[in-house]
C-alpha cells in the first residue's frame, strides 16, 4: 500500500497526480476463506480490517452486492458520540470513540474527524431531568459529558435561539466536548484500502442469495457470482438483516423504517458544532463543505424504498426554523433516506445466531455511524475467537426472550 | 322509562350561566389579545363565532340513535360518511364523526334537555352520549373566498366541487386538528377545540389577511 | 407521500391524517401466564420485516379514529389495499417459495433466535 502523506502529496504533484495507484485491487472470488463479511458497508470493513489487524486473519472476503460505502454509510448525517445511558451501551459506544480519536493515524487515511462537541437541548424540566441522570450517569463510566444552562448554551451557539420567547424556550443542554462528527465516505474507503493492504478480498456487485448451512452449522453462501465457502460468516448489512436472517432460517427483532435526511446549499461557516434536539425533534450540524446537515426521526411505517414522506421533510424544518429562526431563508439543496434497522430497545444486536458459525451484527438503527470502529473492532474479536467479546456479549439476541434489554429510547432519541 | 337508566348516569345541566356565573366562549382571550378586525365592504372572508352552542357526542348503533333523534328532535341520522344533516329550522345538526360516533350541536341551552329525552328514548340501548360544550366551540366562515383561505390551511381537499354541502370532515388545521363543515353555497364552519381555539382564531386571522377578513361579533 | 383509502370513511385521504402502527394480525396470547420466555419475547418483539408485501396496522388519527389494515409493498410503497379490522386480505404475498437457493441438506426450519 501506497502510504498517503504530505510529502508524498508534493511528489505526485510533479507528475500532475497522474500516478496515484488504485486504493483497492477488484479480485475475482476464490472458493475458499477463513471468514465472510457480507455487507460492505462501514461496520462490515471495519470488521475485516480488525480481523487482520488485531487477529492476523488475512483470508477475509468482503461480500457486498452494491458498491463499498454505498448504503447507510453513504447516507447518514456524521454524527460521532459516546453519551448513553446504561453501562453496557456507554462501554460500547466509548469503546468507538476511542478508536475514533486515532483512526485517520491507524489507517493512514484523514477521515477528517472533528470533535467539535455535540450539544444536546433541554426545553422542559423533565429533558433536564433527564439530561442531569444521564450526564451523571456518563461521568461515572468516565465518558467527557456536562450539563450547560441556557446562558452556556448560547455562548457555544450564538445563533440559536435561547430567548424566552421561543416556542419551546431552550433550557440546557448536555454537551459532550469529544463528540463530533467525521466525513462519513473517508471511514469506508480509508477501512476498505487498509483491509485491503492487509490482504482482505473486497468482493463488489456481489449479492448473497442464500446460506450453505448443514447440520446448523454455516459453511458458505450463494452469490450471484458463485459459491463462496467459509465456516465463519458475519453479516453487517444494516436494513436487509431481517432477509439474509430469513434466508438462514430465523427472525430477527428489527423493523426497517426509512430515515431522511437534508443538507442545504453552502453557507460561509455560522455553525461550529453539532445541535439535537429531542424534544422539537431535529438535529443539524455544518459539513466543512458549509452545507448545513439536518435530520430527525424516521418514517414511522417500514420500508426499503430509501426514500420517505413529505410530511417528515416539513417537520424536520419545521424544528430547525423553531430553533435557528436565522436558517429560515435557506434552501435544501438534497433530501435522501437510509434504511434503518431499528430494536425494539433502540441498541444494536451483535450476536451468535442458532447457525453455528453465523453472527449478525445489525440492528444500529438511526445511529450506527458513530459505532463504526467500536462495531467492527469488537464483531472482529467475535469472530476470530468464536466468542462473544465482553463488550458485545449484552448485544445479543437473547436478550429479546429473557428480558435484559438495554434501553437506550432516551439517549437515542431523536437522532442516536 | 326507566328511572333505572337514567339513575345510572349522573346528568346535570352543566352551563354555568344558569348558575349565574358569567361565561366565556374559547375565544375570550382572543377577542383581548388578538382583536376583532371589523368587516368591510372588501371583506371576501366573514367570521364568526358561535358562542355557547350545545355540542353533543352520540355513540352507539347507528339505528338506534337513528330512531331516537327522529323522535327527539326529528332530524334523520347521517348513514353516510363525512356527511352532516341539519333539522328543518337549520338550528340543529348531526354530523358523522366516525361508525359509531356523531356530533350533535343544539342552540345554546338546549343541550341537558336534549340529552335527557335522548337517554329517555334510548334507556337500555347499548350508547353512550357526552356533553362536550364547553371543550369546543363553532366558527363560521362566510364568503367567495373561503374555500381559498381553507386550502392554505387544511390538508383536507376543499375545493366546492369535491366538498359540496353537507360534507363534514375531520382533518388536519395547520398543526392543529378541526372539523370541517360546509352549511351554504359560501358558508362553512370550523369545529374548534378549546385549547386549539387562540391558535386556530390567529392562523385564521394570519391567513385571512389577503382576503380582508372581517370578523362579526 | 401516501394517499390511504379508508374503509370507514371510505375515501382517499392524506398520509398527515394517519399514524402506522406497526404488524397487522398479531394475536395476543390467549394465556400469557402459560407463555414460555421464547413465545412471550416472540409476541412483543419479533415482527414480521419483508422486503415487499406487508400487512400493517394503521390509525386514522386526525379523521375517524378508527384502527385498519393496510396491505403495501415495502420497496415500491405501492398500497395494495386497504381493509377493515377483523377482516382478511385479499392480497398477500407468494406463499413461502424457495426463496433462496438454500440446498436440500440446509436447516432452515423449526430455528428461531
Amino acid at each position: 500500500m501506497q502510504r498517503y502523506s504530505g510529502f508524498g502529496l508534493v511528489k505526485h504533484a510533479l507528475s500532475h497526480h497522474e500516478h496515484w495507484e488504485r486504493q483497492w485491487r477488484n479480485p475475482t472470488p476464490k472458493k475458499q476463506y477463513d471468514v465472510i463479511i457480507v455487507g460492505g458497508g462501514g461496520h462490515g470493513l471495519a470488521t475485516a480490517y480488525y480481523l487482520a489487524k488485531e487477529h492476523g486473519i488475512t483470508n477475509v472476503a468482503v461480500v457486498e452486492k452494491g458498491w463499498l460505502g454505498g448504503g447507510n454509510t453513504a447516507r447518514n448525517t456524521t454524527i460521532v458520540r459516546s453519551n448513553y445511558l446504561w453501562d453496557e451501551a456507554a462501554a460500547l459506544y466509548e469503546h468507538s470513540m476511542k478508536l475514533w480519536e486515532g483512526l485517520s493515524q491507524d489507517i493512514n487515511y484523514n477521515v477528517m474527524f472533528s470533535q467539535r462537541g455535540v450539544l444536546n437541548l433541554g426545553h422542559t424540566l423533565q429533558d433536564m431531568r433527564d439530561i442531569q441522570r444521564r450526564v451523571n450517569a456518563n461521568r461515572l463510566n468516565g465518558i467527557d459529558s456536562e450539563v450547560l444552562d441556557a446562558d452556556g448554551v448560547q455562548k457555544i451557539v450564538p445563533i440559536l435561539d435561547c430567548s424566552k420567547r421561543a416556542r419551546y424556550p431552550v433550557m440546557g443542554a448536555s454537551w459532550q466536548p469529544r463528540a463530533g462528527v467525521a466525513r462519513h465516505d473517508a471511514v469506508a474507503w480509508g477501512y476498505a484500502r487498509a483491509a485491503d493492504a492487509l490482504g482482505v478480498d473486497l468482493l463488489q456487485n456481489t449479492e448473497v442469495t442464500g446460506f450453505k448451512i448443514r447440520d446448523g452449522q454455516v459453511y458458505g453462501v450463494h452469490t450471484n457470482r458463485g459459491d463462496i465457502e467459509a465456516k465463519t460468516i458475519g453479516c453487517v448489512t444494516a436494513g436487509n438483516s431481517g432477509v439474509l436472517a430469513k434466508m438462514a432460517g430465523f427472525r430477527l427483532p428489527l423493523e426497517s423504517h426509512p430515515l431522511q435526511a437534508l443538507v442545504s446549499e453552502p453557507l460561509k461557516p455560522i455553525l461550529d458544532t453539532v445541535v439535537m434536539s429531542n424534544h422539537v425533534h431535529g438535529y443539524i450540524s455544518q459539513s466543512d463543505k458549509g452545507d448545513l446537515v439536518i435530520g430527525a426521526g424516521i418514517d414511522g411505517y417500514n420500508g426499503y424504498g430509501q426514500r420517505g414522506s413529505f410530511p417528515t421533510v416539513e417537520h424536520t424544518l419545521q424544528a430547525i426554523v423553531e430553533m435557528f429562526p436565522i436558517f429560515s431563508r435557506v434552501r435544501m439543496n438534497r433530501q435522501w433516506g437510509g434504511i434503518v434497522d431499528t430494536c425494539p430497545d433502540a441498541c444494536p444486536i451483535l450476536s451468535k445466531t442458532p447457525v453455528k458459525g453465523l453472527f449478525f451484527n445489525c440492528g444500529w438503527g438511526t445511529g450506527g455511524f458513530k459505532a463504526t470502529p467500536g462495531s467492527g473492532h469488537v464483531f472482529a474479536a467475535s469472530l476470530a475467537k468464536g466468542e462473544m467479546h465482553p463488550i458485545a456479549a449484552p448485544f445479543s439476541i437473547d436478550r429479546f426472550h429473557s428480558g435484559a434489554l438495554v434501553d437506550e429510547h432516551g439517549a437515542a432519541g431523536v437522532a442516536h | 322509562m326507566s328511572e333505572s337508566a337514567l339513575s345510572r348516569v349522573n346528568l346535570f345541566d352543566s352551563r354555568a350561566d344558569h348558575a349565574s356565573v358569567a361565561v366565556e366562549s374559547p375565544l375570550a382571550y382572543s377577542w383581548q389579545r388578538s382583536g376583532a378586525p371589523a368587516p368591510s365592504a372588501a371583506s371576501r372572508v366573514v367570521l364568526r363565532e358561535q358562542t355557547f352552542l350545545g355540542h353533543l357526542i352520540l355513540r352507539g348503533g347507528a339505528i338506534v340513535l337513528d330512531e331516537a333523534l327522529r323522535e327527539v328532535l326529528d332530524i334523520g341520522l347521517p348513514g353516510r360518511p363525512n356527511t352532516l344533516s341539519w333539522d328543518v329550522s337549520g338550528e340543529r345538526s348531526i354530523q358523522w364523526l366516525s361508525p359509531d360516533e356523531w356530533l350533535l350541536i343544539v342552540p345554546g341551552g338546549e343541550a341537558f334537555a336534549v340529552e335527557r329525552r335522548l337517554r329517555e328514548r334510548l334507556a337500555d340501548a347499548s350508547f353512550a352520549i357526552v356533553d362536550v360544550s364547553g371543550g369546543q366551540t363553532l366558527l363560521t366562515l362566510e364568503g367567495e373566498a373561503v374555500p381559498e383561505l381553507l386550502m392554505k390551511s387544511v390538508v383536507y381537499d376543499v375545493d366546492p366541487s369535491h366538498f359540496p354541502v353537507g360534507k363534514g370532515v375531520n382533518t388536519v388545521f395547520a398543526k392543529a386538528t378541526v372539523i370541517v363543515r360546509r352549511s351554504g353555497e359560501t358558508r362553512w364552519e370550523l369545529v374548534v377545540r378549546r385549547s386549539f381555539a387562540d391558535y386556530c382564531y390567529r392562523w385564521l386571522l394570519d391567513a385571512g389577511e389577503e382576503y380582508a377578513i372581517g370578523v362579526e361579533r | 407521500m401516501f394517499q390511504i383509502y379508508c374503509p370507514y370513511c371510505e375515501e382517499l385521504r392524506e398520509e398527515e391524517e394517519f399514524h402506522p402502527k406497526g404488524q397487522a394480525h398479531i394475536v395476543r396470547p390467549a394465556n400469557p401466564e402459560a407463555c414460555s420466555d421464547e413465545e412471550w419475547g416472540d409476541y412483543l418483539f419479533f415482527r414480521d420485516n419483508p422486503r415487499g408485501i406487508h400487512h400493517e396496522l394503521w390509525v386514522h388519527a386526525v379523521g375517524c379514529r378508527k384502527f385498519f389494515n393496510v396491505t403495501r409493498h415495502t420497496v415500491s410503497y405501492a398500497i395494495l389495499e386497504t381493509y377493515k379490522i377483523g377482516e382478511q386480505p385479499s392480497v398477500t404475498a407468494e406463499p413461502a417459495v424457495s426463496e433462496s437457493t438454500t440446498s436440500t441438506d440446509d436447516v432452515r426450519q423449526g430455528v428461531r433466535a
